[in-house]
């Protein structure tokens, strides 16, 4: 990219630390803006790199998005590299930019995790609004997580509030129902940081090892192992401490249950064919909306 | 949204769960370390074998078997137990001796000879691959299925799914050319195909108390066996706990297949399921019934002849604890010495296969496991000694 910058511009080609100019743009206008971004605290390299991003844009947009990240608390590594991963967030508007870290702050992200969360979901940004309230609204009124409990969610999984709400929901639902675990464990535990095929693998192969039971109603006390151990622990030692298992087991285990899970879905889909005709607002916890 | 069951309680306990829990009592005791595995295996669909039909043309099948890397365990095993011996037997000759007493390794549970001629064959070893029986299977950890058994143009199939488990008691009873052998349990009739594949029963009594079921064993009699060969075999409906009183001494070879609390269905199916409350005082009867079956095979075998007992239970109370009180009562109320024949060959010729228990007081125990997703199996082999208890000394399994 540099060397496409550099080709531009006979006179930089010349002096190898000069001013790179944007392709087809008078050089003494690429120093202004790369000016402009050194100001802002970019190094002369990174204002290059930044320059490269989406060339035809106008210079005050980029500048104001990358002000916006560096507002946010961002290096200017940390805030050239989202850019860079995202570079549609050159495109919007400041306003929407500042709106929406507004937004994230008041679920209780603060600085460090603000910055690591949109560090490592740059979509964060560029989420639909209804969507992020949705998996906001589900979190907090149907999964019944505290407000310092979302906080702490978001902190620690951002990427929860890509997630479609209605698989959000079922990957709660699992961990509530299915394996009897409380929010407090949920938030303790990271739960939505480990993909939900892979906590259904590690819980239903324990289960069938009898070494996992779902808590019966009332039931406090179990010798199940900790939410924590099983989502955390790699996997080798997943297998060799908790399961008591080795990988070859394991492996013809993921294979048994996908199949098994794809008949399944065969079968309801069969079964969802025939119930076609019945109302639409079946589930009380009223799922469809949170489709929206 | 497609998660079952949930925050859902069912009016009743299903017959699977009380039979798990069940399990879980007794097994975990047993099996020790072992049952976390076989509780799994049991929990995740069962592995199937081919029994290939003699009866059909079978060169097209082994070849399309064989694509799909399957593999015949039953004339597998006697090849690899020779590479085995052949290798240790090579390390021998590599240190300078011609005739070692003891092998190394592998080779010492398997046989001593350097040569091998069928004569100096362990039994089982000479009994597979001598039993006509081909039985494919996919390797170790392979969950390829087989597809549905196809016609050909006479109308027969040209395999048998199986439980390749199921087919270790057959080679166990090691049919002779010519053998009268009695199936007493015959039903659905699996096992019965099994021995009518070896091709050199001179008779095949099939007998089963069940009247469906018996019609399932003759349907699959239709549908494997040509009908010269059907003529050889007479299916029966007695209770095979009379069978001692219809002819005693009669047979050469006596398969007891019993019911038992079919753990692997047990837990998986509803349908049919011996751990129904309604059915709690049959579940408890059953070792009697079993031992009642066991004794009228061996008062149905000929002196010198041969009785497997199998069953598709891990429970001792079904398995073990039935063979030494049948040899006991042959003993004391029949004055027939029973001696329990080693069968500890098979563990070692068909390890590659399936996972055996390797503590069994007697017989042989096939465990489930993800890898060899066969059995539960429990097979044991007796056999009566001609002469009086006074003549001869009651052996035990050694």
């Amino acid at each position: 990219m540099a060397g496409r910058l550099l080709s531009g511009c006979g006179r930089a080609a010349a002096v190898p630390r000069a001013l790179p100019a944007a392709p087809g743009l008078c050089p003494r206008r690429g120093c202004g803006e790369a000016a402009a971004l050194r100001a802002m605290g970019f190094s002369e390299e990174q204002a290059r790199r930044l320059l490269g991003l989406q060339p035809r844009l106008g210079p005050q947009r980029r500048e104001a998005a990358a002000a916006q990240l560096l507002l946010l608390g961002l290096s200017a590594e940390a805030a050239l590299g989202l850019l860079e991963r995202s570079p549609r967030l050159l495109r919007m508007p400041t306003e929407q930019l500042q709106e929406r870290a507004g937004e994230l702050r008041r679920l209780g992200l603060d600085g460090g995790q603000l910055q690591r969360a949109v560090s490592r979901c740059p979509q964060l940004f560029t989420l639909p609004r209804r969507r992020m309230a949705a998996a906001v609204r589900l979190l907090r009124e149907r999964c019944l997580f505290t407000a310092e409990q979302l906080r702490e969610v978001l902190g620690t999984c951002p990427a929860v509030l890509l997630e479609e709400p209605r698989l959000l929901h079922h990957h709660f639902q699992y961990a509530y129902f299915r394996m009897g675990v409380q929010q407090k464990e949920m938030v303790k535990a990271r739960l939505f940081r480990m993909p939900f095929a892979e906590l259904r693998n590690r819980h239903i192969f324990l289960e069938r090892r009898g070494l996992y039971q779902t808590p019966h109603k009332g039931q406090t006390q179990t010798s199940n192992p900790k939410l924590k151990d099983i989502l955390q622990l790699p996997e080798k030692d997943f297998l060799a401490s908790l399961a008591h298992s080795t990988p070859e087991e394991y492996e013809v285990f993921k294979k048994l249950l996908a199949r098994e899970e794809k008949e399944e879905e065969g079968e309801e889909e069969d079964r969802d064919v025939l119930y076609a005709e019945e109302d639409e607002d079946v589930d009380s916890k009223g799922s469809k909306r949170a489709q929206e | 949204m497609g998660v079952g069951g949930m925050a859902a309680t069912a009016p009743r306990i299903p017959a699977t769960r009380l039979a798990l829990h069940h399990f879980d009592m007794s097994y975990s005791l047993q099996l020790k370390d072992l049952w976390p595995s076989v509780r799994l295996g049991l929990l995740c669909e069962q592995k199937y074998g081919a029994l290939l039909n003699n009866f059909s043309p079978v060169d097209h099948v082994t070849q399309e078997l064989e694509l799909l890397n399957a593999t015949d365990f039953v004339s597998e095993a006697p090849r690899k137990a020779q590479r085995w011996q052949r290798g240790a037997t090579a390390e021998e000759a590599g240190r300078g001796e011609s005739r070692a007493q003891e092998g190394s390794g592998e080779g010492r549970t398997v046989m001593r000879a350097e040569t091998m001629t069928q004569a100096e064959m362990s039994p089982p070893l000479r009994a597979s691959i001598s039993s006509n029986i081909k039985c494919y299977t996919f390797p170790r950890g392979d969950i390829t299925r087989f597809r549905p058994a196809r016609p050909d143009s006479l109308g027969l199939l040209d395999y048998y799914l199986m439980d390749a488990a199921s087919l270790l008691p057959v080679l166990a009873l090691d049919v002779q050319p010519d053998d009268f052998v009695l199936d007493l349990c015959a039903a659905p009739g699996g096992k019965t195909l099994a021995l009518l594949q070896t091709g050199v029963c001179g008779h095949l009594a099939a007998n089963d108390v069940s009247l469906s079921r018996t019609k399932r064993l003759y349907h699959i009699l239709h549908s494997y066996v040509p009908k010269e060969i059907r003529e050889t075999v007479s299916v029966t409906s007695y209770d095979g706990r009379d069978w001692g009183q219809l002819g005693g001494g009669t047979f050469h070879k006596v398969l007891v297949d019993v019911p038992c609390t079919t753990d692997r269905h047990s837990v998986m199916e509803e349908d049919n399921n011996i751990f129904h409350k309604r059915r709690t005082k049959e579940r408890q009867m059953l070792p009697m019934l079993q031992l009642q079956l066991l004794m009228a095979g061996i008062l149905a075998t000929k002196p010198g002849g041969e009785v497997v007992y199998s069953t598709c239970s891990l429970s001792p109370l079904q398995n073990e604890h039935v063979i030494e009180r049948a040899v006991e009562i042959a003993e004391t109320e029949f004055n027939i010495s029973i001696h329990v024949e080693d069968l500890s060959h098979f563990r070692t010729l068909f390890q590659d296969t399936f996972s055996f228990f390797s503590d069994c007081r007697l017989g042989e125990l096939v465990l489930p496991h993800l890898t060899a997703n066969f059995g539960p199996m429990y097979f044991c082999k007796l056999r009566r000694m001609r002469g009086t208890v006074k003549a001869m000394p009651l052996s035990s399994h050694g």
